[in-house]
């Protein structure tokens, strides 16, 4: 029935626009760079419509046979006007930014009236260039850390690279580079983010009414898409902090129709700590680093065809020694992603893109003492490809349609002991395969004049497939443990389900608008973790006949609206969140019993339910930019198996969160920012009681999570100054000064984070010191305090 | 794995620094506590606590008010049943020292300097015995707790020695060959306490003490042959330079511990062990640990067969 009602429509938007129209198309690129720029708006004035390019710079817009005028807006570039004979289809490919003064006019928000006009909910674009100028922790400038300072999205804990959106776990979030999935977006534990900023376009994250090309995923979407490099010359940036530095080649592979870049990054701090540690120092040898490295590659085969290559790959290594004891351990872990796409212009509405994804995400932990060696290896690979087509009807009249798969090999947890000869009962070496794909149609038209309808249905499907080995545990009395072995390519388990989404926009006389959406969303991966705090140590697990998809909907609606000829830009969100079978281990689980065990036996499901509301203000253009976001929310979890059935609230659960985030340019030369954030303290369990036992002493946990921490709050400050952007020449012939724009230009970027020293809780324990028959026995709850205030300084270059 | 929490705590040491607050942790309710146990040819002993608030006081007489009197305990083995007597460590009956010293953590010759008080029998039909099960009944305030614990059957070392590490010729860790058993299950708990005299005339240690981590189970060797070492836990009471750390000097003589128990006892000992291990580690979850009574009590009613080793510290 559904099908019916679109392809009803499909023909509705058909058939009105069927006479006498004319098709205007094209890409739009940085003159500067030759980049395709993504979001730029293709307007027309007089008939008060226009389309907005896709993130591979495409657009395409049907109206009207006649003579129009066209403005091509780009935020922060000169606004481009055309007058153009539409009589006949035609194709304009604009390049933006150049010395062109036509009908000059300066645009500096392209995207301004977005924000009540879209009917998406709950999406957020973040410009880059803003996201450099922020005060960065250690100098490291953080896409995801910026990502929390949105209303609906909250970080782990203190410099943690985990999100939660709206309630959802750290595994809800579908993270995307280029396309590939991410599994792991952090290094250092999660103190800094996979994504290097100077090889990061644009940064886009749907927290509501997810559309229904996306998919796998509960809570959110962040779609992080990298330069293509500059077409028209080659250019070296690079970046020397105090605890990194950063490298970025690019360049055309042959001008105007190819480019690439290369952008490189690594941590010191092994460097550091070498130094720091003496040879003599049993800790000789100790260290950490990090490093990744982001490549990308695209060619103009002809006209209408396009190809480009993306790939990611980085790298964290720990290494800890005891010469003393002769121990010895290293953990590396990291993610390698690539990314092949095709897009082809197959006519002037219809565009497709092809994606081929490679993902693989390993963690390892090697440790060695005397003659005992372990092993540990964790991962998840991914080979993936999926098609989409977009057909732009009319400007009244989108069309989307795709499918996508992806093949997944899960090792939980594949572990070796040995000591000298001797090799230990581990277990098999657990490997999980699977098949999740999906097919999609997404139809955004407008119903009325004020009134636009984006639906679109997804199915999913995922089967587990053998080989596999399920252990089935006996009671030890009556049943023994066994074996049930599958065959290679054997269907295990198949689930499948359909994903209704639809979001609406009704725009009102005053400029404003109500928006309103709803989602389902099925999740065939999850993410177990045994510890209070992300870890590379967390394990992703597939959906078995144990563990089931994760499924949950999504009901939000909000009023946006801009003033002040749209310098200002507001909006007010409610939602509400059912999530089902989601997963936690059972009560005392330890990672040891991963071992000779399915991991899902040790799991335990429940489900949860988060509603809030969210107020975002923001200040688009001016001198002075920035936002206020403040977010009212509750999150539960009930699981039967866990606080005896009793729901408690999520980790995360924060009734406030603030943050307002401000940059004001004094100058060419210098700009300011600055962010505070203020957010209730997560929750955590603490013991309610002690009691001894055979003389040691014991403590006995109350209601999970019932216990909150301090309030968190931080103000970071920052500054940047530039180098001068010209330089006086003297002209040789007529002896005049001449005005010359610098080739090299490079800028300080100071920081300080944690400006007045808050000592903001990481976590709290119950300590106890001393002894009882001594008379000075205490029992004091401790809070531990990451970081205190780091100023740190940071030299970028480019030329 | 558990390397993995203490290497990343290390990490967080580095930058973090800590300090103590007030804050509410609500939800107490007053548990009782059952901290029972039997071992091979020894009586029953039977502590009764109670559980005490986080912010309640922690001075000696609190601890001594925390022991319950006056609840009727039985054991039996499931022919003969015996009610235990409540003896107090400044009136002991003959033979209950050893076991008194241990569980109250205070040496046999200071018992009669304190007052704390226990349930035990001298009946010698409940003298535990390998292959026996032993059901406990606590009643107090008409609520009833049981608990039934099982003494298996012993594993013995193939043999002990000790060798010095090869940076401190005069100084090593205790090695020990064992052989498990072929059936799947069997769990260790390895316990010390040094029997060199000291100046007073004494042996020096009075009490056993378990090193960090004291238990352990079969499951990644089951019938496999394996030699393995464990630490002197006694070099981390005292002042020992830090290569020395863990070690037993040449010319200490050792007497080890190693019994066997049940499955439900390994269990809460290994939840015990790790709980104490990895207090104030963020990256554990908080779990209450798991026992073997039923009716709500904490503690653990624990049957334990062990086997004697003597070590000197020759080479």
């Amino acid at each position: 029935m559904r099908s019916l009602i679109f392809i009803f429509l499909f023909f509705l938007g058909q058939s009105t626009f069927a006479q006498e129209n004319s098709t205007l198309s094209g890409t739009i690129t940085d003159a500067r760079s030759g980049e395709t720029i993504i979001g730029a708006k293709v307007f027309f004035p007089e008939i008060r419509q226009g389309v907005t390019s896709n993130s591979y710079g495409f657009y395409s817009i049907t109206i009207p046979a006649d003579s129009h005028t066209v403005e091509i807006r780009v935020t922060g570039m000169e606004t481009r006007t055309f007058l153009l004979d539409l009589s006949k289809n035609l194709e304009l490919n604009v390049d933006m930014g150049g010395d062109i003064q036509e009908f000059e006019e300066i645009v500096v928000n392209a995207k301004a009236d977005e924000n009540t006009k879209s009917a998406q909910l709950g999406q957020i674009d973040l410009d880059i260039d803003q996201i450099k100028t922020l005060p960065a922790f250690m100098g490291e400038v953080d896409i995801i850390k910026t990502i929390q300072l949105l209303p609906g999205v909250s970080s782990a804990a203190e410099g943690g690279q985990g999100f939660y959106v709206r309630g959802g776990g750290p595994d809800q979030n579908l993270v995307l580079l280029d396309e590939a999935v991410v599994y792991n977006a952090a290094h250092l534990f999660g103190f800094f983010s996979v994504f290097n900023a100077d090889a990061v376009k644009s940064v886009n994250l749907i927290k509501g009414g997810m559309p229904a090309n996306f998919g796998g995923r509960m809570s959110s979407v962040l779609e992080v898409n990298m330069n293509e490099g500059n077409n028209k010359g080659y250019h070296i940036k690079g970046g020397i902090g105090a605890i990194s530095s950063r490298l970025t080649l690019e360049g055309p592979i042959k001008k105007d129709r190819g480019s690439f870049i290369v952008s490189g990054r690594r941590t010191y701090i092994d460097l550091i700590m070498k130094a720091a540690i003496p040879e003599t120092s049993p800790f000789y040898g100790s260290s950490y680093f990090f490093y990744d490295m982001n490549v990308k590659a695209n060619y103009k085969i002809s006209e209408r065809d396009k190809i480009m290559f993306s790939g990611y790959y980085g790298k964290d290594l720990f290494s800890y020694a005891n010469n003393e004891d002769d121990f010895q351990v290293d953990m590396p872990w990291g993610n390698g992603i690539m990314a092949l796409r095709w897009n082809r212009i197959l006519n002037d509405k219809l565009f497709m893109n092809v994606t081929g994804t490679f993902t693989d995400y390993q963690f390892s932990f090697i440790s060695a003492q005397d003659e005992f060696q372990f092993s540990l290896n964790s991962g998840i690979r991914d080979y993936g490809g999926k098609i989409d087509f977009s057909y732009y009807a009319n400007p009244l009249h989108k069309l989307k349609w795709g499918a996508d798969y992806k093949f997944h090999t899960f090792t939980p947890m594949s572990v070796s002991a040995e000591q000298d000869t001797i090799e230990f009962d581990t277990g098999l070496a657990q490997k999980l395969f699977s098949h999740e794909s999906a097919v999609y149609f997404l139809d955004e038209f407008d119903l009325t004049e004020n009134f636009r309808i984006n639906a679109g249905i997804r199915y999913s499907t995922f089967q587990h497939v053998g080989p596999f080995t399920r252990y089935i545990k006996g009671d030890g009395i009556s049943t023994q443990d066994s074996l049930v072995e599958y065959p290679s390519g054997e269907t295990i388990q198949f689930y499948h389900g359909l994903e209704p989404r639809i979001s609406m926009r009704w725009m009102l006389k005053d400029k404003s608008s109500i928006k309103a959406g709803y989602s389902y969303n099925y999740q065939y991966v999850h993410l177990t973790s045994l510890s209070a705090v992300s870890l590379p140590t967390d394990i992703w697990y597939p959906t078995t006949s144990i563990a089931r998809p994760q499924k949950g909907w999504q009901a939000s609606i909000g009023y946006f609206r801009n003033f002040l000829e749209n310098m200002l830009e507001t909006s007010l969100e409610i939602y509400y969140k059912d999530l089902r079978n989601l997963i936690e281990y059972k009560e005392g689980a330890l990672p040891g019993d991963n071992v000779n065990d399915n991991t899902d036996n040790l799991l335990t499901f429940g489900r949860g339910y988060s509603y809030g509301a969210e107020l975002f203000l923001k200040k688009t253009y001016g001198k002075f930019t920035g936002w206020v976001g403040y977010t009212w929310s509750k999150t539960d979890r009930i699981f039967e198996e866990l606080n005896e059935g009793n729901p408690f609230p999520a980790k995360y659960d924060r009734r406030h969160d603030l943050s307002v985030v401000g940059t004001y340019k004094l100058n060419a030369r210098w700009l300011f920012s600055a962010s505070f954030i203020y957010a209730t303290g997560n929750t955590l369990t603490l013991p309610t009681s002690w009691y001894v036992q055979d003389q040691d002493l014991l403590f006995n946990y109350g209601q999970r999570n019932s216990t909150r921490m301090p309030a968190y709050h931080r103000l970071d400050v920052g500054a940047t100054l530039y180098s001068k952007e010209y330089k006086i020449v003297t002209d040789p012939a007529t002896g005049e000064n001449l005005k010359k724009k610098k080739r090299f230009r490079s800028n300080w970027a100071f920081s300080v984070y944690n400006v007045y020293n808050r000592a903001n809780p990481f976590f709290l324990y119950v300590d106890n010191d001393g002894d009882f028959l001594e008379g000075n026995f205490e029992i004091s709850v401790k809070q531990v305090t990451l970081f205190p205030i780091i100023p740190s300084v940071t030299w970028n270059f480019e030329f | 794995m558990k390397h993995t929490f203490y290497i990343t705590l290390t990490l967080l040491i580095f930058t973090s620094c800590t300090k103590e607050v007030e804050i509410d942790i609500p939800g107490y309710a007053e548990e009782l506590v059952i901290d029972g146990v039997i071992e091979t040819n020894a009586p029953p002993f039977v502590m009764i606590s109670k559980t005490k608030d986080i912010y309640a006081p922690t001075d000696i007489d609190a601890f001594l008010n925390g022991f319950v009197s006056g609840a009727t305990v039985t054991v039996s083995d499931g022919t003969n049943t015996v009610v235990l007597d409540e003896w107090c460590s400044d009136n002991l009956p003959p033979g209950a020292g050893p076991i008194a010293a241990q569980m109250f953590g205070i040496s046999e010759s200071e018992l009669a300097n304190y007052h704390i008080c226990a349930y035990l029998t001298l009946d010698p039909s409940m003298s535990g015995q390998v292959g026996k099960t032993y059901l406990l009944t606590v009643e107090l305030d008409g609520n009833t707790y049981e608990a039934s614990t099982a003494i298996v059957q012993p594993t013995y070392f193939d043999s002990v020695w000790w060798k010095p590490e090869p940076s401190t010729p005069n100084h090593g860790f205790s090695w020990v060959y064992l052989t498990d058993p072929p059936t799947k299950g069997d769990a260790y708990k390895w316990e010390v306490k040094r029997i060199n005299i000291g100046m007073d005339g004494e042996p020096i240690d009075q009490n056993f003490k378990v090193p960090f981590s004291p238990v352990f189970n079969d499951q990644f060797f089951n019938g496999l042959a394996f030699e393995f070492a464990y630490e002197n836990p006694f070099a981390f009471e005292t002042e020992t330079p830090e290569e020395y750390l863990g070690l037993y000097p040449l010319g200490d003589t050792v007497v080890i511990k190693f019994s066997k128990m049940d499955a439900q006892v390994y269990e809460y000992l290994e939840k015990k062990y790790l709980q104490i291990q990895t207090a104030g580690n963020p990256f554990s979850t908080p779990t209450n640990i798991p026992n073997n009574i039923s009716g709500g009590a904490l503690g653990v009613w624990a049957g334990f067969s062990p086997s004697y080793d003597t070590l000197i510290c020759q080479p």
